[in-house]
């Protein structure tokens, strides 16, 4: 009877590192970012080639403007502390206004310019113009 | 989707070439080169008139189609409110439905389009199910409201409808249709008929392609391969009974369904990577091939028009010695 106790602990504790790397692989597969099947656009729209960005704004280009300027706003508050709102807004002061028309053109045309880029370059790219027109 | 098999009391046109199976396989060529082609119209309309402009215009330019409806109900000429009734619809249908949704969906609503190679199995792509094909596929529940109309009409002549009304046992409590030929007007019929059979099409196309609904896998593939298999089946048995057809309006009207139902087969093949239409779609890259077919659609349509009609076809009611 003990050894076979002992044998099932044995093989528990064989089973463990099998189970962590089980685990490991089911995790990393539930971090995939998977869209919801039937949905437009991308889970990530800030790791997509321009050239693709380029392409989905040729078919949804109000949707995808909107997509970029939220990953944006996302990515500025995350740089900087600050919403959207108040980042435009201080930039305001020192030239012409940052308006979300303003916003969603200076990111396509610098995709439009630079398809080999990645969407967030086109970020990057605005938010240090941002950054730099702010007092 | 009124339609008659040609019997022997009507009576051929006296012509030597304009006779079964001619009749039939010319139409039917016609009509599933047409759905082909009103891609091609579509694209260059917008390429035309710019994405914008077409956009602006296309709820007056849908008005077009109608002022032509008029005109052919109108019209006491079968054939021409044939003609009529399936080149307004195709108008409507371009600018009221698909450039309207597109509208809506692309400049409008903001919607994305699907995207394929999301899993990584391919390169990162805008698949072909555009925002108006998504607002479309939303609509096929209205679509099998309105075809209740037909199938609770007990003055509907299309095959199919008659079909579900015998399989039903509605024939005893419909009654007896107290429309006759005469009362009929083919430019509303044709007009319809084109409108509800290019949404039936649309519709089961975007059903089987729906990922949310058939994934991309196994049941994709296999839904797809089956739907084939009835597109197939489905405009084969109908065209062995539109070879049937002496009346070029009558088969015309009939080709209509048995064209655009061999579509589905193009369109299904097409996103199984099995073969492409990109002829029809992108006609900039194959001036030659889309003008050939262009020219060959054209010279059916001419072909049809000149083709010898019985005096029924062209609105002279006569008495039947008169008609063989």
């Amino acid at each position: 009877m003990s050894d076979f106790r002992q044998t099932r602990r044995q093989t528990r504790r064989q089973a463990l590192p099998v189970l962590a790397l089980l685990l490991a692989a089911g995790s990393a597969s539930a971090e995939k970012l998977i869209m919801p099947p039937g949905m437009g656009g991308v889970p990530d729209i800030g790791a997509i080639p321009c050239a693709v960005y380029n392409d989905m704004m040729r078919i949804g280009p109000l949707g995808t403007r909107h997509s970029l300027i939220t990953w944006s706003a996302g990515y500025l508050l995350a740089v900087t502390g600050k919403p959207l709102q108040e980042a435009v807004n201080a930039a305001d002061r020192t030239g012409p206004p940052w308006t979300y028309a303003r916003l969603g053109d200076e990111l396509t045309g610098y995709c439009a310019d630079n398809p080999e880029a990645m969407t967030r370059d086109a970020v990057k790219e605005v938010a240090a113009r941002l950054k730099s027109t702010t007092p | 989707m009124s339609t008659t098999l040609a019997t022997p009391e009507s009576g051929p046109a006296k012509s030597k070439l304009w006779k079964p199976p001619i009749v039939g396989l010319v139409t039917f060529v016609l009509m599933f080169l047409a759905v082909g082609l009103g891609h091609t119209m579509m694209i260059m309309i917008e390429h035309g008139l710019g994405r914008e402009t077409t956009l602006a215009v296309s709820p007056l330019l849908g008005f077009t189609g109608i002022i032509m409806l008029w005109y052919g109900v109108k019209s006491k000429n079968e054939t021409f409110q044939t003609w009529i009734g399936f080149f307004g619809a195709l108008i409507v249908w371009m600018c009221w439905i698909e450039f309207f949704y597109m509208w809506y969906g692309r400049m409008n609503w903001g919607m994305l389009p699907r995207m394929d190679g999301l899993n990584g199995a391919g390169p990162l792509e805008v698949s072909g199910t555009y925002p108006e094909y998504m607002i479309m596929g939303s609509t096929i529940g209205t679509l099998l409201m309105m075809l209740c109309f037909y199938t609770f009409d007990k003055d509907t002549r299309c095959n199919m409808f008659l079909w579900f009304q015998d399989k039903l046992g509605l024939r005893e409590g419909l009654g007896v249709s107290t429309k006759t030929a005469k009362d009929r007007n083919y430019a509303i019929i044709t007009f319809m008929e084109t409108i509800f059979v290019t949404w039936f099409c649309y519709a089961w196309n975007l059903l089987t392609f729906d990922p949310a609904l058939m994934g991309k896998g196994d049941l994709f593939v296999a839904v797809n391969l089956a739907s084939v298999f009835v597109a197939v089946v489905w405009a084969g048995f109908c065209l062995t009974r539109l070879i049937q057809f002496k009346r070029t309006a009558t088969a015309l009207r009939y080709a209509i369904p048995v064209g655009n139902i061999a579509w589905v087969n193009v369109e299904i093949l097409e996103k199984l990577n099995l073969m492409s239409h990109e002829v029809f779609i992108d006609p900039w890259s194959h001036k030659l091939e889309a003008s050939v077919l262009f020219g060959a659609l054209l010279t059916l349509i001419v072909l049809l028009l000149i083709a010898p009609k019985k005096p029924s076809e062209i609105g002279r009611r006569i008495t039947p010695a008169t008609e063989s």
